[in-house]
C-alpha cells in the first residue's frame, strides 16, 4: 500500500506540465533515434547527457527514461520495415516482422509490435514499481563483499552472453576495464595511464567511450563497407489488428513478458536473451508452425514483448542496487551520478519523490508511445527514407557536440577519434561493444568495493566468500563461466545433426 | 543471407536457443570470413600492445600500505588484456587456413576513411577559431559528401541549418557555452 501512495504522489509530480513536456520530448526523441538505423538509446542518452546538464535532475531523468523506452518502440519499426537490426535485441523482431512486411502485412506487424510493447512495457513497469522497493530493502543488507560479488556476476554474464564466443566477449570486457582505469587513483592520488595529458587526469568520460564505440564505430564502418541499398517496405492500410491477429498475438505478448521481465530483472547481463527464448517458445507452441520463417505474427509479438519487458526489468537492478546490466542502463547510471545521485538501496529513502516521479513517468511515457507509434507510424516510417549520409553526418555533429560539452578540450575530441577507430576494429572483428561500456563504468566501482571489503577484513580475502548471499553469487559466476562452454558444445552438436531434427514441420 | 561485416555479433545464447534453420536466417556476421579473422588478429595485437603499456604504467606506481594498492587493478587488467589479446590472435590464426574468401575492400574506401579522420581532426582544430556553427557546417558537409551525398550545395545548406539550430537550442536556450568565431556564432 505504501507503494501505491508513493506512486500516486509520483504521478502528481510527473503530471505537471513541465515534466509532461520532458516525457514527451524524451519519447519523441527516443522513437526517432530508435527508427533511425545505427543510433540507439545508449548513444542518444550519452550524447544528450553533457548537453542537458543544466536541466533539473527530474526533468533530465524523465527525458532519458522516455528515450530509453522510446528507443525500444522505434527500433521495432525499423526492423520490420527495413530488416537491418542494429542491435541484438531487435534481431528476432526483424526475422518474422520483415517477412510479414514483405508479404504486404506491414501494418499488422507494426500494430502487434506497438501493442505488444505497450502491454509488456506496462506490465514490466508494474513489476518494477512493486518489486523494486522490496529489492531495495533487501539490498540494504549488502556490504562491500556482496557488491564485489554482484559486479563479478554482471561482468561474467555480460561477457559470456553477448559475445559470439567467450574470448570475444571477455576481450570487450577487458578493453572497457582498461579505459575505466585511466585517471587519478582515488586511494593514493597517483595518475594511472594518463601519460601526463591533463584531459586524461580525471579519467575518460563515459560519454566519450559510448559515442566513440557506437557513433564513430558505426560511421567509420559505413565508410568502409558501403551502405548497401535497403528497401523500405510500404505500409498498406491502417496499423490495426484483425480479430485473428489479435487472437494469435496476445498470448505471445504475455508469454514474452513472462520471460522478459524476470530475466531482465536479474542482476546479470543478457537482457537480449529473452527475445531468443521467446522466439523459440513461440515456434514450439504455435499452431501455425509452417508460417515461421515466412512471417508468423506470434514470432514477432513474443520477442517484441520480451524485449520491452526486459527493458523494464533492467531498471530493477539499476535503481535498487546501482548495477547496470545493459549499455543504456550504464549510461543512465552515469546520468544519475552526474546529478550527485547514487542509485542503490538508499535512493528510494533519500530521493523518494524523484524516483517515484520517474516511475510514474514510465507509465505516462508508455501511453504516449502507444499513441505516437500506432496512429502516427507512417510519419516515423518516412524517416527511414532519410539517406544514410544525412543520418551519419548528423550523428557526427551531435557526437562531437556531446564530446566537446563533456570535456571541453580538443584532446577530448582526439581521444574520441582514437577510440572510434578501436570501435571500428571491434565491429569488424565481431566483438560486441556493450560489455566494454558496462565494464568501464563498473570497473572503478568494483575496485572501490574490493578495497572497502578488504579494509573491513583487514586484508583477509575470505570475507569475499562469507555469508550465504556471497556463496550463491560466486557459484553463479562459476556457472556462468561454464555455461558458454556448454552452449558451444550444444551448438557444435546441433550443427552436426541434420537440420530440421528440432523443427518437425520441415 | 549475405554476410554483413557490421551486423551485431550473434550471441552464444542465441546459438543455444534457436534452431539451426532460424539461426541461418539471421543477418550473419560471417564468423570465419577472412576479413573478420584479420580484424580479430589486429584487435588482438592492439590489446597486447595495450597490455604492455598498462603493465609498465602499473609498475611505475608508488605502492601504498593499503591491502589493495594502486597497482593491483591495473596489473590484473593488464594481464587479462594481454591474455585475451593473445587468445584472439591465436583463434584468428587457427581459423585463417579454413577461412572463406575475404570480402573485397576497395582502396578508395580506405582513402575515404583517412579523409574522414582528417576532416574530424580539422574540425577539432578549427572549432575554437571559426566557432561552432561554421566548424559543424564544414563537418556535416564533408562527412555527408564522403558518405556519398549527391548535391554539395544542398548538403551544405542542410549542414548550415542543422548547425544553426543546434547552436540556437543548446547555446542560447539551454545555456551551454559553445565556442564562437569572430562573428559571434
Amino acid at each position: 500500500m505504501d507503494q501505491l501512495q508513493s506512486l500516486l504522489q509520483g504521478f502528481g509530480d510527473a503530471l505537471t506540465p513541465v515534466n509532461l513536456m520532458w516525457a514527451f520530448i524524451g519519447v519523441t526523441i527516443g522513437t526517432a533515434v530508435g527508427v533511425l538505423p545505427g543510433i540507439g538509446p545508449a548513444l542518444t542518452v550519452a550524447m544528450l547527457l553533457p548537453i542537458t546538464f543544466r536541466l533539473e535532475p527530474a526533468s533530465a531523468l524523465i527525458m532519458f527514461a522516455g528515450i530509453y523506452y522510446g528507443g525500444m518502440y522505434g527500433g521495432s519499426t525499423t526492423s520490420i520495415l527495413l530488416n537491418t537490426p542494429g542491435e541484438t535485441a531487435s534481431m528476432m523482431s526483424a526475422l518474422e516482422g520483415n517477412k510479414m512486411a514483405r508479404a504486404g502485412r506491414a501494418a499488422a506487424a507494426l500494430a502487434t509490435a506497438a501493442l505488444g510493447s505497450f502491454v509488456a512495457g506496462t506490465i514490466g513497469t508494474l513489476g518494477l514499481t512493486f518489486i523494486a522497493p522490496y529489492v531495495a530493502e533487501f539490498a540494504l543488507n549488502f556490504g562491500p563483499p556482496e557488491y564485489v560479488a554482484l559486479m563479478a556476476v554482471a561482468f561474467v554474464t555480460v561477457a559470456a552472453l553477448l559475445g559470439p564466443n567467450l574470448v570475444k566477449g571477455f576481450a570487450s570486457l577487458a578493453i572497457g576495464l582498461t579505459v575505466g582505469l585511466v585517471g587519478i587513483d582515488a586511494q593514493t592520488g597517483q595518475p594511472r595511464l594518463s601519460f601526463g595529458v591533463p584531459a586524461m587526469l580525471d579519467g575518460i568520460d563515459v560519454v566519450i567511450l559510448v559515442v566513440a564505440l557506437f557513433a564513430l564505430g558505426e560511421t567509420f564502418g559505413h565508410l568502409l563497407t558501403g551502405t548497401g541499398s535497403a528497401t523500405v517496405e510500404p505500409i498498406r492500410g491502417r496499423a490495426v489488428l484483425s480479430r485473428d491477429d489479435l487472437r494469435r498475438s496476445w498470448p505471445a505478448w504475455l508469454r514474452g513478458t513472462a520471460l522478459g521481465f524476470p530475466i531482465g530483472s536479474l542482476p546479470a547481463g543478457g537482457a537480449e536473451v529473452p527475445t531468443f527464448l521467446s522466439y523459440s517458445l513461440e515456434r514450439r507452441v504455435s499452431k501455425h508452425k509452417n508460417e515461421f520463417g515466412k512471417g508468423a505474427i506470434e514470432g514477432l509479438a513474443g520477442p517484441e514483448a520480451a524485449n520491452n519487458a526486459a527493458a523494464a526489468g533492467v531498471l530493477v537492478p539499476l535503481l535498487t542496487i546501482g548495477l547496470p546490466t545493459s549499455a543504456t542502463a550504464a549510461v543512465i547510471l552515469t546520468a544519475f551520478q552526474s546529478y550527485g545521485l547514487q542509485p542503490g538501496p538508499q535512493l528510494f529513502s533519500e530521493s523518494g519523490p524523484l524516483v517515484w516521479a520517474l516511475l510514474a513517468s514510465l507509465y505516462i511515457g508508455n501511453i504516449m508511445l502507444l499513441i505516437l507509434n500506432l496512429p502516427l507510424v507512417k510519419i516515423w516510417a518516412r524517416m527511414l527514407t532519410i539517406p544514410a549520409y544525412g543520418i551519419y553526418a548528423g550523428v557526427l555533429v551531435f557526437a562531437t557536440l556531446g564530446t566537446f560539452a563533456a570535456g571541453g578540450t580538443i584532446t577530448d575530441l582526439l581521444l574520441l577519434y582514437l577510440l572510434g577507430l578501436l570501435g571500428l576494429l571491434m565491429r569488424l572483428a565481431d566483438v560486441p561493444v556493450a560489455p566494454a561500456v558496462i565494464a568501464m563504468i563498473l570497473g572503478p566501482l568494483a575496485e572501490q568495493q574490493l578495497r572497502r571489503a578488504l579494509a573491513i577484513s583487514e586484508g583477509d580475502p575470505s570475507i569475499l566468500l562469507s555469508g550465504p548471499i556471497n556463496l550463491v553469487l560466486w557459484s553463479f559466476v562459476a556457472l556462468s563461466l561454464l555455461l558458454p562452454l556448454t552452449l558451444a558444445v550444444l551448438k557444435r552438436r546441433r550443427h552436426r545433426t541434420p537440420a530440421g531434427s528440432d523443427v518437425p514441420d520441415h | 543471407m549475405e554476410p554483413n561485416p557490421l551486423a551485431p555479433p550473434i550471441p552464444l545464447a542465441a546459438h543455444a536457443t534457436l534452431s539451426v534453420e532460424t539461426e541461418q536466417a539471421l543477418p550473419a556476421h560471417a564468423e570465419h570470413d577472412r576479413g573478420t579473422l584479420l580484424a580479430s588478429a589486429a584487435l588482438g595485437i592492439v590489446m597486447i600492445v595495450g597490455a604492455v603499456v598498462v603493465l609498465v604504467d602499473a609498475a611505475s606506481l608508488r605502492p601504498s600500505d593499503e591491502f589493495v594498492g594502486p597497482a593491483v587493478a591495473p596489473t590484473t587488467v593488464g594481464i587479462l588484456l594481454g591474455l585475451l589479446g593473445s587468445l584472439l590472435v591465436l583463434q584468428a590464426v587457427r581459423h585463417l587456413r579454413t577461412a572463406t574468401a575475404r570480402q573485397a575492400l576497395p582502396h578508395r574506401r580506405l582513402l575515404r576513411l583517412a579523409a574522414m579522420l582528417a576532416l574530424l581532426v580539422a574540425f577539432a582544430v578549427l572549432l575554437p577559431i571559426v566557432g561552432y556553427v561554421v566548424a559543424s557546417t564544414l563537418l556535416f558537409t564533408g562527412a555527408a559528401l564522403l558518405l556519398g551525398a549527391p548535391h554539395p550545395a544542398r548538403t551544405a545548406a542542410y549542414g548550415w541549418t542543422l548547425a544553426g539550430l543546434v547552436f540556437l537550442i543548446f547555446d542560447r536556450v539551454i545555456g551551454l557555452a559553445l565556442p564562437t568565431g569572430p562573428w559571434g556564432f
